[in-house]
Parts: structure tokens; C-alpha cells; sequence
């Protein structure tokens, strides 16, 4: 249908539009190489002309990188750690039967998933507040966006299970399985590819939580990197190359694992997302 | 009961029930509780009580009496629509593009979902930095395309403020569009247009008669879920204009949270938290109305 030459000249077309979409990456990445003096440089240059890197370190050092950094993983873990544990039980529920509970089942958990952050941020921080939650500022914000991923990741989890033949789940129940023995020997394994890939989608979501830990923390010791970001950030910032500089160290992570597991990312969210 | 938490249906309600019961006391009761607060005279002394003095549709009449209400729910309309619009219409034009078969076209469509893993934030810290008014780098592709002739001050021009955050939302939200809709688009069965074709219709033709109907689902499912996500948006407000300058940019969700852990007008907060989320409720029946016969699938 279409002739070769179409077929590269739809390929150079492509790249052309990826690298429209990526440029905002290109120049949060090009900005904190560049000297303070080059940023306000007019007109401005596409490729830095003497790249500095010593403004890594020094934003480490000056916005105390490595607690932000640390609180951030030590949220996005709990998150995932109690999404994956009541999610996917939830999951695995939800797609074995076919009846007017799991369609319940399934309405509930779809009306949580279009809940905005912001109208449950109220609620929570006031409610945290009279059961003593607040004293342990995490585990609260953990808890929080623990229900506010689960939805989603239930959904996603869903499809996969949904892959799983239950034919191979009688036959282990055959051979003197208990539910236990069937649910963790034979159907889990076989899902595990999209369990896992939903589990990281799940990581980098809470890695980058802001609204929760911006409400609920106060003390800057146990804020996440999302909300030491916001703390130099505002309409009339200037200290643009430490601010991406920030940024990138923040964000390098999240986009080197989404390129090594693109692929698995797409086709789970492409499975998933819709059904 | 314990054999049938070991081999029968136990196991499964098991499984189901403490999932279940995470999300009814961390989503479902703090909603009931919120539309309680709305209800209630809140402030620092009552803050740590459950049950606090009714005042029935007080803190309605006072949020809807606020000069800035009206100008925000209107903002929130335009955020809502414009982002929509952009992350619609791009996502549809870029997955219909990269539904041509042409070398890495998966791979390369892939990439633009990179946006999405974004951490919100982040996304606001940058697109702050391309949109700045002096030094800003699209101030400076537009003067030479010849756009524009003077620098327009995206965050802190009244007019501009709003279209700000939209073009950052569009950006962060345009991939998980073109993600849904290639899904789609791949489900059109490829004779269908070999057929057309036969009979000559031409490729506009082609999109209006078959593309189009066997797509409806699926757009009425991605429509839902964009008006769903620009309600959800919530970091690039604080990123890149906090709702100013004057509210030119604030929207029901920022609003909603600047009356709590701003002004520490917790009533507030919960009320107008009650509102959208009763827009929410619209949009997600739309959304479970258009997934119905796939999610029992």
C-alpha cells in the first residue's frame, strides 16, 4: 500500500514530531548545564556553549537533595507496597467471576478512580487529624495515595489475570492445590510480568506525589523531593539553572527506567487502560 | 469457615474484603465526611472533633457569595475545555499518524508517553522556565516564525495566565490520549478500508464513514477520562501561577485546597471539594457508561 521511500520519509516525520514533544527534556537537561549568565542569554543558545557541571552538586548540597530524595523513596515504597498487597488480591478477585457483586465491585473501584486529589485532600487531613494520623506525617501520606493508585493499578492488574487460562487454576485445584496453593504457585507466576510493570508504573506515580505530601507534611525533614521542588519554585522565579538542575536529578531516574521498560509499559497500559 | 478460607469462595472474600475495606476507610468514608464538614462550622478549635455545630447551607451561601467564585468556576470551564480540546485533538491527529505502517512507528509512538510518568511538578517547573516572559525560549521561537512581535508574559499577563497552565496540562496529558485512541484505532478491522477504498472513497471519506463510527466508543471513554484528568490536575497550578496573579488562573480544585491549607477555611475547602465532586460523579457515569460492556468482558 505504501511505497518505501513514503514509508522512511513517515519515519524522518516521526522523529521530527518525538523531538517537538521531548524538547521541554531537552531543555530542562540543556538549561542545567549551561552557566548562570548563558541562561539569560539573548538569543538563547540550543547548544550550551560551555557546559558547567558544577551546579550538580551544589543544588544537592544546597536543597538537601538526599532527604528529599530519601522521603520520596521511602513514600513511593510504601505506596506501592500496599497497592500491590490489597490491589492485587482485588484484582484477581474481580476477574475470576462474572456477577452483580463484581460488577459492583468494579463500579466502586472505577468512582474511586476518577476522585480527584483535591477534593479528598480536605477530608483526609481533617480526618487524620482526629485519629492522631497526623503525628506520623508518611504513613499518612502513604496511606492516602495508597488508595488514590489502587484504582488504577486494580484496573491494570485485572486485565492481566484476565489473560491467565483458568483452566490451568482447575487443574492445579485437581491435583490437591488449596486456593492458596493455585493462587500463589500457578496463577500468580503467570502474571507476573504485568503485576510487575504495573508495581513500577504504581513507584513513579508516588514519586512524584506532591498534593498529599504538601498538605500533610510539615516538617521539611520528611517532605518528599516533589514538595522541596515547590519550596523555589513560584511567578517570579529567576534561579532557573539550579531549578533544572533540581529537576533533572529528580526526574533522570523516572525516565531512564520508563525507556529501559517502554515497551512493557505501553503494552500493559495499552491492554489495560480501557477495558 | 476456615476450610473454606483454605479451598472455597472465603478465600476469595478474603482477598476482596480487605482490599475493599482499605479503600471504604481511606475513599469512601473521608467523601462522606467531607460532605458532613460542608454542613458544619469548622475551624482550628472544632478541627480535632468529629461531630461539630450544623449550620445547614451556610458555607454554600458564603462560598457562592465570594466575588472570585463565579470567574474561578468559569476558569475551570475553560481549563477543562481547552485542555481537552488539545489533548483530543492532537492525540487523535498523532495516533491516526502513527497508525501508518512505517519502520519503529511503536517504538517512537512509545516515547511520547514519557510526558506521562512525569511527576507533575516537574512538568510545571519546566514548562515555567520555556514559558517565562523575558528569557523564556517560546517567546523567542515565536518572535522567529514571526508570531508575535513582543514577548508575551504567559504567567503573569491576566489574559495569558490560564492558557499557561493548559498548554503544560495538553502537554502532560496529549500521550495517555493518543495511547487510548491507537487502541482503538488498531481494533478497526483493516478490510473495512481496503473495501472503501475498492469503491473509491477518498481518505477524508474514509475517516468520516468508518474511522469515526467504529470509534465511538472509544472516544466517548477518552473524552470522559480527559474531562476526569483536567478535574484531577491539581501540581501545575502551584508550579507554574499558583492561581494568580488575582485568580486569573485558579481553577475549583486549586481553590478548594488554598481555602484549606491556605486560609485554613476547612468548611470552605470541603465545600467546594463537595462541587466538583459532584461534577466528578457526571463525568465518571459517562465514563462507566462507555466501558460497561468492555469491563464485563
Amino acid at each position: 500500500m505504501t511505497s518505501p521511500s513514503l514509508k522512511w520519509l513517515m519515519l524522518v516525520a516521526a522523529l521530527a514530531l518525538a523531538a517537538i514533544y521531548l524538547f521541554p527534556l531537552y531543555w530542562m537537561y540543556v538549561t542545567s548545564l549551561k552557566s548562570s549568565s548563558e541562561i539569560f542569554a539573548n538569543p538563547p543558545t540550543f547548544i550550551p556553549r560551555n557546559t558547567d557541571l558544577s551546579i550538580f552538586p551544589e543544588v544537592w548540597q544546597r536543597r538537601t537533595m538526599s532527604t528529599y530524595l530519601w522521603n520520596s523513596l521511602v513514600i513511593a515504597f510504601g505506596v506501592t507496597t500496599l497497592t500491590v498487597i490489597f490491589g492485587t488480591g482485588a484484582a484477581y478477585v474481580l476477574s475470576r467471576y462474572r456477577n452483580v457483586w463484581i460488577d459492583l465491585g468494579l463500579f466502586f473501584i472505577l468512582m474511586l478512580q476518577v476522585l480527584p486529589a483535591s477534593v479528598m485532600v480536605t477530608p483526609l487531613y481533617v480526618g487524620f487529624n482526629v485519629v492522631g494520623l497526623l503525628d506520623y506525617p508518611r504513613l499518612a501520606v502513604i496511606l492516602a495515595a495508597a488508595a488514590k493508585a489502587m484504582p488504577f493499578f486494580v484496573v491494570l492488574v485485572r486485565a492481566t489475570f484476565m489473560t491467565v487460562p483458568r483452566e490451568l487454576e482447575e487443574a492445579a485445584l485437581m491435583d490437591g492445590n488449596s486456593r492458596w496453593g493455585a493462587f500463589f504457585f500457578v496463577v500468580l507466576p503467570l502474571a507476573r510480568n504485568g503485576t510487575l510493570v504495573c508495581a513500577i508504573l504504581t513507584f513513579m506515580q508516588a514519586f512524584g506525589e506532591y498534593i498529599y505530601s504538601k498538605s500533610i507534611i510539615q516538617t521539611p525533614a520528611l517532605q518528599p523531593a516533589s514538595v522541596g521542588l515547590s519550596g523555589f519554585l513560584g511567578p517570579n522565579s529567576t534561579d532557573w539553572n539550579s531549578i533544572m538542575a533540581y529537576a533533572a536529578i529528580y526526574v533522570t531516574p523516572i525516565l531512564a527506567t520508563f525507556v529501559i521498560l517502554q515497551r512493557r509499559i505501553v503494552a500493559g497500559l495499552t491492554s489495560g487502560a480501557l477495558k | 469457615m476456615l476450610g473454606s478460607l483454605r479451598d472455597g469462595v472465603g478465600f476469595d472474600m478474603l482477598l476482596i474484603g480487605a482490599s475493599m475495606l482499605f479503600l471504604i476507610a481511606l475513599a469512601g468514608l473521608p467523601l462522606i465526611y467531607n460532605v458532613m464538614m460542608s454542613f458544619q462550622e469548622v475551624d482550628m478549635f472544632t478541627l480535632g472533633s468529629l461531630f461539630r455545630p450544623f449550620v445547614g447551607l451556610e458555607n454554600y451561601r458564603e462560598v457562592l457569595a465570594e466575588p472570585i467564585f463565579w470567574p474561578v468556576m468559569i476558569n475551570t470551564l475553560v481549563f477543562v475545555v481547552g485542555s481537552m480540546a488539545g489533548q483530543f485533538v492532537l492525540g487523535f491527529s498523532l495516533a491516526i499518524f502513527f497508525a501508518q505502517k512505517f519502520p519503529y512507528s511503536g517504538t517512537i509512538r512509545g516515547l511520547f508517553l514519557v510526558s506521562w510518568v512525569m511527576p507533575g511538578l516537574v512538568v510545571g517547573a519546566i514548562w515555567g522556565w520555556i514559558l517565562a516572559g523575558d528569557f523564556g525560549v517560546l517567546n523567542v521561537i515565536l518572535r522567529g516564525i514571526g508570531v508575535i512581535d513582543t514577548n508575551l508574559f504567559w504567567k503573569s499577563d491576566p489574559a495569558l495566565s490560564l492558557w499557561a497552565v493548559i498548554i503544560a496540562n495538553i502537554w502532560l496529558g496529549l500521550a495517555f490520549n493518543m495511547l487510548l485512541l491507537s487502541v482503538g484505532l488498531a481494533a478497526i478491522p483493516g478490510d473495512l478500508y481496503e473495501a472503501a477504498e475498492l469503491d473509491g472513497a477518498n481518505a477524508f471519506q474514509r475517516f468520516w464513514t468508518i474511522t469515526l463510527p467504529m470509534m465511538r466508543p472509544t472516544i466517548g471513554a477518552v473524552l470522559a477520562l480527559g474531562l476526569i484528568g483536567t478535574l484531577q490536575q491539581f501540581d501545575l497550578f502551584p508550579a507554574l501561577t499558583e492561581g494568580g496573579p488575582a485568580n486569573s488562573s485558579n481553577v475549583a480544585q486549586y481553590l478548594s485546597w488554598q481555602y484549606s491549607f491556605q486560609l485554613y477555611d476547612f468548611a470552605k475547602g470541603a465545600t467546594v471539594s463537595v462541587m466538583m465532586f459532584v461534577l466528578v460523579l457526571f463525568a465518571s457515569i459517562v465514563y462507566v457508561r462507555s466501558t460497561r460492556h468492555e469491563v464485563r468482558g
